[in-house]
């Protein structure tokens, strides 16, 4: 009989995991749609905020626990170390906000929030050592109430820049084999990229508060208040 | 992110590669291993001499923060031979 891999026994806790792992990312989408609330109901016309939950597939979980292991190898003789209750990420849901403004909202709004309150904070940084930097996402990862096994990450992140790592992710990080090695040189070019979208971002915030159609708008009320 | 700066250049200069799958710089002609939590934890100068370090005939060597058991160096060297 063939032998039974790390990965085989992984695979088997996967699917004992998965259907504690999608109550747990409806309980999340759920409280953390709830928590926004507030924001949903002013956004603007031009600003938008999306939440969306996702559990990991099961070869991505294996992935990523292997990725965690110095030389990112399992050692077959030690199975029963391993287990993807480990992972931060199992099930989790993002936030995406535009522009900049609302995602520090969003952010400040959850990090309040008493479920979240006491969550770990492992903000996505362009260097891991650059902690005077404004991150280019929050993240925070820590136990729903219901389930004291499977840790799940809540993401909060200026919508561009999350639009760009579904890109980009699916491209570098999880590429097919053949790719791998042709886009090892990208990381400049990747810090380019977040350094426009943060200036389109600032630009387009800028104009829009100066926006003189806005003043004659708000001017005009002001006359009616006062005239009433 | 790799935030390996200067120490990339000396080890691609010394003909490592970088393995995205194994998460580390592999010489097949050395038959060396640095993993990239060695090379962001080690300085430069460190870097250099162990890259110059010989091997003994017919072993690889892993340069590892954690010592890795013979378990790990065997799968380690499954994978990039099959």
């Amino acid at each position: 009989m063939t032998e039974r891999t790390v990965e085989d026994r992984l695979r088997e806790e996967y699917f004992s995991l998965l259907p504690d792992a999608l109550r747990i990312s409806e309980e999340l989408e759920a409280e953390v749609r709830h928590c926004l609330l507030p924001l949903l109901n002013k956004l603007e016309k031009h600003e938008k905020l999306t939440v969306n939950s996702r559990i990991k597939d099961c070869e991505s979980a294996l992935g990523a626990l292997r990725r965690r292991q110095e030389g990112a190898v399992f050692d077959p003789d030690r199975g029963d170390k391993y287990s993807l209750k480990g992972l931060n990420d199992f099930a989790g849901v993002r936030v995406l906000a535009f522009p900049r403004s609302r995602w520090l909202e969003a952010d400040d709004l959850l990090r309040r929030h008493s479920q979240f309150a006491l969550w770990t904070p492992d903000p996505v940084r362009v260097r891991p050592n650059d902690l005077e930097v404004e991150p280019l996402a929050f993240k925070y990862y820590g136990y729903c109430s219901r389930n004291a096994a499977l840790r799940a990450e809540l993401q909060i992140a200026p919508m561009l820049i999350g639009l760009f790592w579904e890109v980009e992710h699916s491209a570098i990080y999880k590429p097919s084999p053949h790719l791998k090695g042709v886009l090892a040189g990208m990381d400049e070019r990747t810090i380019k990229v977040y350094e426009a979208l943060k200036d389109f971002e600032s630009e387009f915030e800028r104009l829009i508060r100066r926006d003189p159609l806005k003043a004659k708008r708000k001017k005009k009320k002001k006359k009616k208040r006062v005239h009433q | 992110m790799l935030t390996v700066g200067g120490k990339k250049q000396i080890l691609e200069d010394a003909g490592y590669a970088y393995s995205f799958d194994r998460l580390s710089y592999i010489n097949r002609d050395a038959r060396k291993v640095f993993s990239i939590e060695f090379v962001q934890d080690h300085s430069e100068a460190e870097l250099k001499n162990r890259i110059n370090e010989p091997t003994p005939p017919g072993e690889w060597k892993f340069y590892f923060n954690l010592a890795p058991s013979e378990g790990v160096k065997r799968e380690f060297l499954r994978s990039i031979t099959r």
